[in-house]
């Protein structure tokens, strides 16, 4: 037993060069790391995505592997130079992702997420929007919006959100630098007062789930304010953006009615957020296939996902392309599931699989999981 | 009037040419078979004149007394079958000629080519088996010869083993303990002229098998016994054993059948060269199932596989795109080679399919030997002629039938 675990370690420490980097801080990464795996903080791992941000399946593979280990990435790395270059000052720089499925955008932007964190950004996240317009379990909390007419409240999805935005922002929201601009009335005997602190606010929408949903709209109005006003650096992050521009969700009202993206009230707040008329942020989203459905699956370029009205709604913004791996990004991972013993035999089954899995990472991790 | 001659005449034809049609096959099917006959049995006669010749004598003889009853009999028989046979060629030449008029031909220069082209013309068939079709030849290949008398017309046989019942396999075995005999001889001379035996010149046997039983049977027109066929293994095996027993090559060729020849090997097309020095081969008609195409190599290369202007992710699923790549990691030329598909038809798994077979076919063109045999053993150069099976009516699949209830 102890020999054979001395075997283990000794060979993971013989190969642990060639594919894993100490620097654990996306802040600190440059283009000497590229293909190799850092490996996050469990703590802070279940801080960021413990409501999600990761894929389900990346998700499992990390349990399994005990450690929740990235690989930094070209597109990643040179949006972190992008943003560190940026000058906050100006209106808040718009990047897409796009690529093709499975080629990483989600762990991309989980990256990002990390640098934004390490970085002193108060984080907007949504993990998937598909979640909130398009997953239908049997009973699904809607009600019609009280505040505005005509629209549609998915409150136990919002409060879950601000669950997650309280999560992830603990530390900005503990300092309480971060004041609210206006009274804000809920009923008759609810109110915030104007100069409570955010988390206030969004203590509120936590408990009173009613009105989770217009909280969540104050919520994104403060937070351009207090970006504006030099408060707090702002970096919003959406997993499937393109999903607000499918002419349909699958959500009905209690009339049967067919319910559009625009008659969810979650939809305007972060269409307000994603333009560019506020400064002091930084905007990353990703278009996906997997986002919309099967009909509008032909293309994964990104005027093509987001519509002619998503596309004029975002002009203009910087493309990242996530391609599939590279040679060297192969062998790297290729190795890493070596070490995790995850991938054995000879050693001519890494170019077989490399073949068959044509170099797309969520492909080659399905191949390998029942070697 | 003349419609009615003419159906006269078609009545006349059919009547003619379809009885032939209903039992000939099988015997066409023994044909070849009954020829060897002619061939190996020492004294069978072969073409039909010879028939004719022999039958004019027969008459003068049978009025010779001194005539054994088995010959009798065997005059007798061959009689019969001689104006049966004269009535056939009669009938065959008539049905020739109405078939040529019919075709408005000259009936004189109407040869064996036209009847088959106007009898496919006149009578077409949907008939699967071809042997099976309506067939107008003439009675000397349909009806094969019959053996000649194995003896003189005193009832003595000419074969000095006919009593043996097998003439043939026993002269068979005579023959090759003969040559083992003669062998034995040659070697014991070499011997004490202190000459050792050439290797070059040894035997190659590995090509090619003994011949099976069945085999066997036919080349000698007489039934056997396993025993008999061991009993001709064992001796055969015997005279191939010896160090000289290529100097009775012919003989053991004769009774050897090769192994299926590698035909491919021969067929091998050169690589065309483009601007660039690139040896290219192009496969076309690579088939499997629906699916149809063409699979082209080019050598030198990276690697890189373009499948309809896509790369491999052309095949969604795993199994496709394991088996495009399967001959390249086979011959491990997956990074020497670029591999550009056109194809079209089918589902994924017949396009993968006629891909894989196409790649295959177009490699022979940069592999050695030695690989090409390995190809050949893993299948990767048969083409798969399955089709997909149509449905039968009162059953819910081709071979799925219904779920059987008691009541």
């Amino acid at each position: 037993m102890l020999s054979r675990n001395i075997r283990f370690l000794s060979r993971r420490y013989s190969q642990a060069l060639t594919f894993r980097t100490s620097e654990a801080s996306p802040t600190q990464q440059n283009e000497n790391q590229i293909g190799l795996f850092y490996t996050m903080n469990n703590d802070l791992c279940k801080q960021l995505f413990s409501h999600g941000g990761l894929p389900k399946s990346f998700t499992k593979q990390a349990k399994t592997f005990t450690e929740t280990a990235l690989m930094v990435r070209h597109p990643a790395l040179d949006v972190i130079n992008c943003i560190k270059a940026t000058d906050l000052n100006k209106p808040a720089v718009r990047y897409v992702l796009y690529g093709e499925k499975g080629t990483g955008k989600s762990l991309t932007l989980a990256h990002l997420l990390h640098f934004a964190y390490e970085d002193g950004f108060l984080i907007v996240h949504i993990p998937w929007v598909s979640e909130w317009l398009r997953r239908v379990p049997r009973h699904k909390e809607m009600s019609n919006s009280q505040s505005r007419e005509g629209l549609v409240d998915i409150p136990l999805d919002a409060a879950a959100w601000l669950l997650h935005f309280k999560m992830q922002n603990q530390v900005l929201l503990k300092s309480g630098d971060l004041k609210i601009s206006q009274e804000y009335v809920w009923s008759k005997r609810e109110k915030t007062d104007a100069g409570a602190p955010l988390a206030e606010l969004v203590e509120h929408g936590i408990t009173r789930v009613k009105y989770a949903c217009d909280v969540i709209d104050v919520l994104i109005k403060e937070i351009k304010l207090l970006s504006n006003s030099k408060k707090c650096k702002t970096f919003v992050a959406i997993d499937g953006f393109n999903s607000f521009f499918y002419p349909l969700t699958r959500l009905r009202t209690t009339t049967k009615k067919k319910v559009t993206p625009e008659e969810v009230s979650l939809t305007a707040p972060f269409m307000n957020i994603t333009k560019n008329d506020w400064s002091n942020g930084v905007i990353v989203l990703t278009t996906d296939q997997l986002a919309v459905p099967a009909d509008r699956q032909e293309n994964y370029l990104p005027k093509y996902l987001l519509y002619q009205k998503g596309f004029e709604h975002l002009d203009p913004f910087v493309p990242v392309e996530i391609g599939r791996y590279t040679e060297r990004e192969f062998m790297s991972c290729a190795n890493y599931y070596r070490d995790r013993l995850w991938l054995r035999g000879p050693p001519e089954l890494e170019s077989e699989l490399k073949l068959t899995s044509a170099c797309n990472p969520y492909d080659f991790m399905e191949l390998c999981a029942p070697l | 009037m003349y419609n009615n001659r003419m159906s006269m005449v078609i009545k006349f034809s059919i009547k003619h040419v379809l009885p032939i049609s209903g039992f000939t096959s099988p015997i066409a099917r023994n044909f070849v078979r009954l020829q060897n006959v002619c061939m190996y049995s020492s004294k069978a006669t072969s073409s039909k004149n010879n028939v004719n010749n022999s039958f004019t004598d027969w008459e003068t003889l049978s009025k010779k007394k001194k005539v054994s009853k088995a010959m009798k009999a065997y005059l007798e028989r061959a009689k019969e079958h001689d104006e049966f046979m004269k009535r056939q060629q009669f009938e065959y030449n008539i049905g020739k000629r109405h078939l040529a008029n019919m075709m408005g031909e000259d009936p004189e220069t109407f040869t064996q080519k036209d009847v088959d082209r106007a009898i496919e013309y006149l009578f077409p068939s949907g008939i699967y088996d071809p042997a099976a079709r309506p067939l107008l030849k003439p009675p000397e290949e349909v009806f094969p010869a019959r053996k000649a008398a194995e003896f003189d017309e005193a009832g003595r046989p000419h074969h000095f083993l006919f009593y043996t019942g097998k003439p043939n396999f026993f002269k068979l075995l005579y023959d090759a303990a003969e040559n083992i005999q003669v062998l034995h001889q040659y070697q014991d001379k070499v011997i004490r002229r202190k000459v050792t035996p050439d290797p070059n010149v040894s035997l190659d046997l590995n090509a090619s098998v003994w011949l099976t039983k069945d085999q066997l049977e036919q080349m000698l027109v007489e039934g056997l016994n396993d025993l008999e066929y061991d009993n001709f293994k064992l001796v055969m095996e015997r005279l191939v054993s010896l160090p000289y027993s290529y100097r009775y090559k012919e003989f053991i060729e004769k009774y050897r059948k090769s192994l299926s020849t590698q035909k491919f090997a021969l067929e091998i097309p050169k690589p065309s060269y483009d601007e660039n020095g690139c040896a290219i081969v192009t496969t076309y008609e690579c088939l499997r199932k629906k699916a149809r195409g063409d699979v082209t190599i080019k050598s030198p290369g990276t690697g890189k596989i373009t499948i309809n202007g896509q790369d491999l992710t052309y095949f969604e699923d795993t199994q496709p795109r394991e088996q495009v790549i399967f001959p390249l990691i086979f011959t491990g030329m997956q990074d020497k080679v670029d591999v550009i598909a056109n194809i079209e038809g089918g589902g994924p798994s017949g396009q993968s399919g006629a891909i894989r077979w196409g790649i295959a076919w177009g490699l022979r063109s940069f592999v050695d030997k030695s690989m090409l045999e390995a190809m050949q053993v893993a299948g990767l150069l048969t083409r798969d002629h399955r089709r997909r099976e149509r449905k039968k009516p009162g059953q819910p699949g081709a071979r799925k039938k219904p779920t059987w209830k008691k009541r």
